[in-house]
Formats: C-alpha cells, sequence, structure tokens
C-alpha cells in the first residue's frame, strides 16, 4: 500500500486525544431539532391549513413541547460544571454564540407553552369542573384559577394561538438554526466551518420531526384500535419526502463544494469519510438513511398501489430510516468533527462508554424522558383521539 | 511605536484594517500609543456598557473588529471613559509579546517540565508542547512530539541521522490572539482578555462546556480533567505580574523561547523582532496571534 | 364588547409569568459576582485570583541568594544559561524551607536527595553527578541546530577513552561541574 502520512506517520496535538464533546452533544441537536420539526408540522395545519394534518395537529404541539422539556437534559449532563449552567443568563456573552440558547431557547418555550396552554384551556376549564376529587384541584392550578370561557374569550384565544404559531415558526427556526450556526461558526474546525450548517440542521430538523410525528401517530393508532387516516398519512408522507429531498441536497451541496474545492482540509476529511466515519456517514447517513427512504416515500406519498397498509407500512419504515439519518448526520457532524486532530496529521480514537454521565445509557434514558413526558401530557390532556370539532375551530 | 506595528499585525490584518494601518492609525493615534490599543480589550478600559455595545458591534464583522478599537483608542490623558475604582491601575498596560526561535531550540524538554511543575498541569493534556519535524530525503514529512524526558532518556527509535533532509523543533504554546476565537465563544465571560493582552480562564466562573476548546486553531485549550473546567497557557501571568519570565522561558537554556515587552524598543524581544523574520500560526484564520516564530515552514499547522 | 371576563384569563397568564419573571430577575442578581464588569467584561477579582498564584519554577538568581559560590563558578561559562532546577530538581519544597529557615534558626534543611533518574520533579532536590543529566541536553537527536554542542555519546566516549563508559559519573572524567569546561 502507498504510503499515507495521515496513516502511518499521524501526529496529533496532545490535548486533542481526548474529545471535548460526548455523546450528550450528539443527543442535543437530536432532541431540538425534533422539537423544531414537530412545531412545524403543526403550523402546516394551523397556519397555513393543511387539512390532511388535523389528526397529527395538537400530538405535534405538545410533542414539541415534551421534546423541549427535555432539551436542556444533555447539556446538563454534559456540563463539567452543571451547577454553574445558570451563568450562561446570569452573565451572558454578547459575542458568544452559546450565550444564546439561554435566551432563545426560553422564547421557544414560552411560545409553546402559551400555545399549549391555549389550545387547551377548554380542555382543562371542563376537567377543572368535572375531574374527580384532587385532581380538580390540579386543573384547577393548570386554568390558572379561570374557569370560566366566554364566548368572546374563546374567540380571542384563537386568534391568539394563530398569531402564536405565526410566531413560533420563526422562533423554531431560529432555535434550530442557531444549533447549527453553533458549530458552522468554528473556524477551527473544517469539517464544522460552513455557512450551510444552520440550514442543513433546520431542514434535518424538520425532517425529523414529521418522522416522529408519523411513527407516533402510527403507534397511537394501532394502540387504540383506530385506522390511519388516508389523507393524514399522505400528507405526512409528502412533507417528508419534500424535506428529505431538501436536507439530502443540502447536505450533499456543502459536501461537494469541500470536495471539489479541495483545500488544504479536504484531504483529511476525505481520509475521515473513508475510514473513521465510513459506516456512519457513507452507509448509515447516504445509503440507509437517505438513499433508501427517498425511494421508498414517493410510493405512499405520490401512489395509490397497493393497499393502505402496505402504503402505511412504507412511511413508517421510511420514517424510521429517515430518524437514524439524523442521528447519524449528528454523530457525524459532532462526533466527526474531534475525529481529527487540529494538527490535521493525524486521527483521534472516540471512546464510547455504557456507565457514567455521558454515557449510552444515559443517552438512551434522555431521549426516552420525552415520551414519558408525552405519554403524562396524553393522561393529563385531550391531546389523543383527535377530537375534529375543537380542532377544526382553531384555524379560523 | 511602528517598530512592533508591522511585525505584530500580519499582512491580512493590515488590509483589513485599512484605514486604520496606512491612514488615520499612522499619522495620529498610533503614534500617540493608539496602536497598542488595537485590541479588543481597550474596552475593558471604559465600562461594561461601552463593551456590549462594542463586543455587539464586533459580531457584525472582521470590519468593525479593526476599526473599532482603534476608533475608540483614545489618549490616556482622556480618560473621561475610565470609570473610577477598578481594582487595576488605570494606567496605560504593558504590551507583551513572545517570540520563538525555532532555530535556537534544541529539544531538551526542559521547558515541559517547568511549566508542568509551575502550572500543575495534569499529564495526559499539556499548556506547551514541543513538536519536531523530520523531513527524509525521500520526501516524507513525519512529526512527533519531544517527550517530557527528553529523546535520550524516552529511548524512543529515533529516525537515522542519514535519512534525513532537515529537522527543527517547533515549541507550541498559547498564541494569545488579539482576536481570540477562545474568547469570542466562551458564553459566560470566564475566559478575560486581561488588559496586558493576556487570555485567561476564570476559574470560579467556567460552566466546563467545552466550547472554547473547540474553538481554538491551535489545540492549546483543554478541559483539564482534574479541575473539570477550561485551562490553557496563560503565559504565566502570575509571574509575569510580578517581573518575572514565564517558566517556560526561564527554564530554556538556548534563548528559543523569547518573552518581554514589545512596546519597549530596548526589551530583548523587540530587537530580535526587530532583526528577524517572523510569522505566525495559521494566519489565514486572521486570529492575529501575539506568538511570533523565526523559521515556520508551511509544513507546521 | 370585549369585558374584562373575555380576557380574565390572559390577565392571570400575565401576571403568571410576571412572577416567574421576577424570581428570575432574583435569581440572576445573585448569580452576578459583585466586581462583574468593574474592569471589564468579567469577574475583577479574576486577575488577582490568577496572578496571587505562587511562583514554583525558580529562576537562578533564588538559588544563587544563598548559594554565592556558584554564581562565581558559573559566570561566563557555556553553561550560565543552564538553570539550576535542570540539573538539581525543582526544588520547590526546598525553597519554601530555606526561605522559613531564614526566619527561624531551628527548621533544619533536609540534604539533597539521590536522584531517581527522573526529569519529571518525583524527587524535589538532588545532587547528581549523572551522565543521563548531561545526555538529556547533549546526546545527539535528530533536529537538533547544526551549532549546538551534541554529541554521538558511543562515539565520542570511545574517542576520548572513557574508562568506564557506563558509569554514572563518566562525563566528569573530562569535565568538571558548575565550572564545565568544554
Amino acid at each position: 500500500m502507498e504510503y499515507h502520512a495521515l496513516h502511518d506517520a499521524p501526529f496529533i496535538f496532545p490535548n486533542d486525544a481526548h474529545p471535548a464533546w460526548s455523546i450528550m452533544i450528539v443527543i442535543y441537536p437530536y432532541i431540538t431539532g425534533m422539537v423544531a420539526g414537530a412545531f412545524v408540522v403543526s403550523t402546516m395545519y394551523h397556519v397555513f391549513h393543511r387539512e390532511g394534518l388535523r389528526p397529527v395537529a395538537r400530538l405535534a404541539v405538545v410533542t414539541s413541547l415534551c421534546l423541549g422539556a427535555c432539551a436542556t437534559l444533555p447539556l446538563l449532563l454534559h456540563l463539567h460544571q452543571p451547577l454553574r449552567a445558570l451563568n450562561v443568563v446570569a452573565t451572558p456573552s454578547p459575542s458568544s454564540a452559546m450565550a444564546g440558547f439561554g435566551f432563545i431557547y426560553s422564547f421557544y418555550m414560552l411560545v409553546l407553552l402559551i400555545d399549549v396552554w391555549l389550545l387547551f384551556r377548554p380542555a382543562i376549564v371542563e376537567r377543572a369542573h368535572s375531574a374527580p376529587g384532587p385532581w380538580k384541584n390540579v386543573y384547577r392550578v393548570l386554568a390558572l384559577g379561570v374557569l370560566e370561557i366566554t364566548p368572546r374569550a374563546a374567540e380571542i384565544d384563537r386568534k391568539l394561538i394563530h398569531a402564536l404559531s405565526v410566531i413560533g415558526i420563526p422562533a423554531a427556526c431560529i432555535l434550530h438554526g442557531y444549533v447549527g450556526f453553533l458549530f458552522g461558526a468554528i473556524k477551527a474546525n473544517p469539517w464544522w466551518s460552513t455557512a450551510m450548517m444552520p440550514v442543513i440542521f433546520l431542514t434535518s430538523a424538520v425532517v425529523s420531526g414529521i418522522a416522529v410525528l408519523t411513527l407516533l401517530y402510527l403507534f397511537l393508532c394501532r394502540s387504540s384500535r383506530m385506522e390511519p387516516e388516508e389523507e393524514c398519512m399522505q400528507a405526512l408522507s409528502r412533507l417528508l419526502w419534500m424535506f428529505l429531498v431538501l436536507a439530502v441536497a443540502f447536505e450533499f451541496a456543502d459536501l461537494l463544494h469541500v470536495a471539489y474545492e479541495r483545500e488544504e482540509e479536504w484531504h483529511v476529511i476525505r481520509e475521515l469519510l473513508v475510514t473513521k466515519l465510513r459506516f456512519s456517514y457513507l452507509t448509515l447517513q447516504v445509503l440507509i438513511g437517505s438513499l433508501l427512504p427517498l425511494l421508498i416515500l414517493p410510493i405512499p406519498a405520490f401512489t395509490r398501489v397497493a393497499s393502505a397498509g402496505f402504503r402505511h407500512a412504507c412511511t413508517g419504515v421510511a420514517a424510521v430510516l429517515v430518524l437514524v439519518q439524523v442521528a447519524a448526520m449528528r454523530w457525524n457532524v459532532v462526533v466527526g468533527g474531534q475525529l481529527f486532530s487540529k494538527s490535521f496529521r493525524g486521527f483521534v480514537d472516540y471512546p464510547v462508554t455504557w456507565l457514567g454521565r455521558e454515557g449510552l445509557l444515559a443517552a438512551a434514558v434522555v431521549l426516552a424522558m420525552p415520551m414519558l413526558l408525552l405519554w403524562g401530557a396524553m393522561k393529563l390532556l385531550p391531546v389523543w383521539p383527535p377530537n375534529p370539532e375543537s380542532d377544526s375551530g382553531v384555524k379560523a | 511605536m511602528s517598530l512592533f506595528e508591522l511585525p505584530i499585525l500580519p499582512m491580512s490584518a493590515t488590509s483589513v484594517a485599512g484605514g486604520c494601518a496606512s491612514g488615520g492609525c499612522a499619522t495620529g493615534g498610533c503614534a500617540s500609543g493608539g496602536c497598542s490599543t488595537a485590541r479588543p480589550d481597550q474596552a475593558s478600559e471604559t465600562s461594561r456598557r461601552e463593551f456590549l455595545k462594542t463586543a455587539t458591534t464586533l459580531t457584525l464583522g472582521a470590519m468593525s473588529l479593526t476599526l473599532l478599537p482603534g476608533a475608540m483608542a483614545g489618549d490616556e490623558s482622556s480618560s473621561a471613559t475610565t470609570p473610577p475604582g477598578g481594582s487595576h491601575p488605570q494606567a496605560k498596560k504593558p504590551m507583551y509579546g513572545f517570540l520563538i526561535d525555532t532555530t535556537r531550540c534544541t529539544g531538551a524538554g526542559k521547558c515541559l517540565t517547568a511549566c508542568r511543575v509551575e502550572n500543575g498541569v495534569p499529564e495526559g493534556q499539556a499548556r506547551t508542547w514541543v513538536e519536531r519535524y523530520v523531513h527524509f530525503k525521500d520526501g516524507r514529512v513525519e512529526v512527533d512530539l519531544v517527550p517530557e524526558i527528553g529523546y535520550a532518556a524516552s529511548g524512543e527509535p529515533q529516525p537515522e541521522a542519514e535519512d534525513v533532509l532537515r529537522a527543527y523543533f517547533v515549541p507550541k504554546l498559547c498564541n494569545q490572539c488579539v482576536d481570540a476565537p477562545c474568547n469570542q465563544v466562551c458564553p459566560v465571560h470566564a475566559s478575560i482578555k486581561s488588559p496586558e493582552g493576556i487570555e485567561l480562564v476564570d476559574t470560579d466562573r467556567c460552566i466546563g462546556c467545552g466550547y472554547c476548546v473547540q474553538a481554538c486553531p491551535y489545540g492549546i485549550r483543554y478541559m483539564n480533567h482534574e479541575t473539570n473546567v477550561a485551562d490553557k497557557c496563560n503565559w504565566c501571568y502570575h509571574r509575569v505580574m510580578r517581573n518575572e519570565q514565564p517558566a517556560c522561558v526561564e527554564a530554556c537554556p538556548t534563548g528559543a523561547r523569547v518573552f518581554g515587552r514589545i512596546d519597549d524598543p530596548d526589551s530583548e524581544i523587540s530587537k530580535r523582532l526587530a532583526t528577524l523574520p517572523t510569522s505566525v500560526l495559521k494566519q489565514h484564520l486572521g486570529t492575529i496571534p501575539l506568538t511570533r516564530y523565526v523559521g515556520l515552514t508551511d509544513e507546521v499547522t | 364588547m370585549t369585558s374584562f371576563n373575555d380576557t380574565r384569563h390572559l390577565w392571570a397568564l400575565g401576571a403568571f409569568l410576571a412572577a416567574v419573571g421576577l424570581v428570575g430577575m432574583v435569581v440572576r442578581r445573585e448569580l452576578v459576582p459583585d466586581d462583574f464588569g468593574r474592569t471589564g467584561p468579567y469577574r475583577a477579582s479574576a486577575l488577582d485570583d490568577i496572578a496571587a498564584r505562587p511562583s514554583l519554577f525558580q529562576a537562578d538568581a533564588t538559588c544563587h541568594a544563598c548559594h554565592e559560590s556558584v554564581e562565581h563558578e558559573r559566570a561566563g561559562t557555556l553553561h550560565e544559561a543552564v538553570r539550576c532546577a535542570h540539573c538539581h530538581g525543582h526544588a520547590v519544597e526546598h525553597v519554601a524551607t530555606a526561605r522559613r529557615a531564614a526566619e527561624d534558626p531551628s527548621i533544619m534543611l533536609p540534604p539533597a536527595a539521590e536522584w531517581d533518574g527522573d526529569f519529571f520533579t518525583k524527587v524535589d532536590l538532588y545532587v547528581t553527578k549523572d551522565r543521563a543529566t548531561c545526555l538529556s541536553c547533549h546526546a545527539a537527536v535528530v533536529g537538533m541546530p547544526a551549532d549546538f554542542k551534541k554529541i554521538d555519546v558511543a562515539l565520542h566516549l570511545e574517542e576520548q577513552g572513557a574508562s568506564e563508559p557506563l558509569a554514572k559519573e563518566t562525563c566528569f572524567e573530562c569535565h568538571g561541574g558548575h565550572d564545565t569546561a568544554p
């Protein structure tokens, strides 16, 4: 074999041997991506009136809220000084991309919370009257003590919900575009440093949000013995396909640009892709996660071939693959960017552990938390099954 | 003053600064001490309010970075913006620089031990290190790290001298960038550009996010795995503040590391900067390092 | 038109959010250090904290303050730039004890230890007449400047007819200690 300095005589800077960012920093954009993506689906119904998405519209907002509530968990687990986390809002540095998180995240969560509260206020008020025993008090607190809804109030709320959904779109985009910027603005790292990063993160975020909702919808239909609505499944498939095309196009455009320009760092990136990231990038992200669903999705999205069951299954499978794609993409960005030394002369090993604050088990727990929260929310509020009457009123 | 203006600002910075370097600065402000203040930390001399304004403007682009501090660089006499009662005197701060002469380094590694003793750096991490670049006659270039106990004691296999075209040592330490990416990204102001231009870590405020570690293009920052906060070379700020040399400079027997005031034309470093051609690491990134090198090759990253 | 009853829930929401915001502001106030921003966008006393750390690596002047004869022996030799610490350890303990001993005559300075062959500070202060000390700088290594006095150890010892090439003190058969002649 030909002599290759990167492999045969590697040199890494002493401090590059231990990557500073762990699997938690992979999980963090994964979750915030779903937050943004799920919200975008709900606005497709609430703002853009995609009627087909009615069954998942409420589910989408609540899912977004539950995911959002867990978005800071991986960060706290990652921080080496978690008790000082609030310094980020106490003495934020205006020049730091990271310092924006506290404010962007708070604003988005505020919008989302008010949105959900107004959306479910009729149900909360109704249950504050009808719920048994101590639950009555829970709903009274949730209603903030206001236990009646006048027709005029309902009308005001409808308008507010619409306004909040409109505000929420840029807020969600900023929340996740910002996460992309966090990486894209690091000039020290050629694998990260690209103006495309926010766009790439945003489109893949929307993709993951749609995929999660699709799977949730299929799961909930199955567990409550309902047929998934044809129109809803098709709308989801189309959305998923469209945003996947965008995400893949942006990712490819970015890689092609680096590959074609062949600047100094391309040599280390090329080696990275064909060695350390061969499986997670080429196999998982490109082949299994992108190409396969791009081939599968047109069937449920644009045809009526075979049975509804088969087409739903296609959408489901594609959604799973897409979630794998986005997870692999986060991994390849976050971990891949730390697999080479800033000497550009050698590669670094990335240790993955099961146990510990930043281990795989902790990561699994973090990923399960939003689903637990969602389960709790569904017990508390009428998220499911979708109620045609109350929902149709919302989009006035 | 113009003596060090040229060595300090690399070509790209001077061209970005445009009017400042060739026009306004050279005529008035710079000559009267304005140039030494062409650093973002000058804002620290004013007030936090001013800084917030400055920093917001700084984020607008590199243009403002080099133009704005120049515009803000007032004479020491016009200290109307200086708040009373700062914990540091408001007198003109000295400007320090670091010069690495790769042609003098013998790779003995004395600086490495000195740094570790001085700063309690955990094993496996480093504030400073020395790289060896070996150009072989067959065209290969290989790089390795000088062992802390020196090559002789380490027993590591050495390249055959007759295969080697040329070889040299390159000590690395913090570049104390004028526009430091590590400082820029710190979310909680735990990265401090001291009034003397030295980049410090406030270990009491650092949240340990590791963003600065990612942002440093030179791999100088590390997450200290004993204290769990970011750590870095600070040119032995504590020694410098009591007019001592940084430990690695003190330890170097061959004068490969030179530290001193670049605003004093009689200092050793100023004299060497005046006579030797120097360059900086990763100049294309526009970080404007204060650590300058003699004898860098383009193999050095 | 819209009466208070229609917007009562929004006022309640507003009051709730205002309360949360107020708590947040109080907490934030507590989290900002008093001297934050006094001299710049950072905790002002951090500079003093860092500046207060002790200097541990001893400059030769520290050693010469007591060991005056050594200063004279070394003055003007090629090895003047070699630091005491390079051959005798970093002596952090030794200097601290010596400073205390200057105040209090009852404090005795422990003698220098035998070197354990490690340059990495395990021994605080040692006497060494050891070829390894010399070779840590002078053994020829690829990369040394051309004008540096580097030696091919085996060849040099053979040429000079060292009686016991591998003995610790072999270098000192010909070369001096503090007044090392070339």
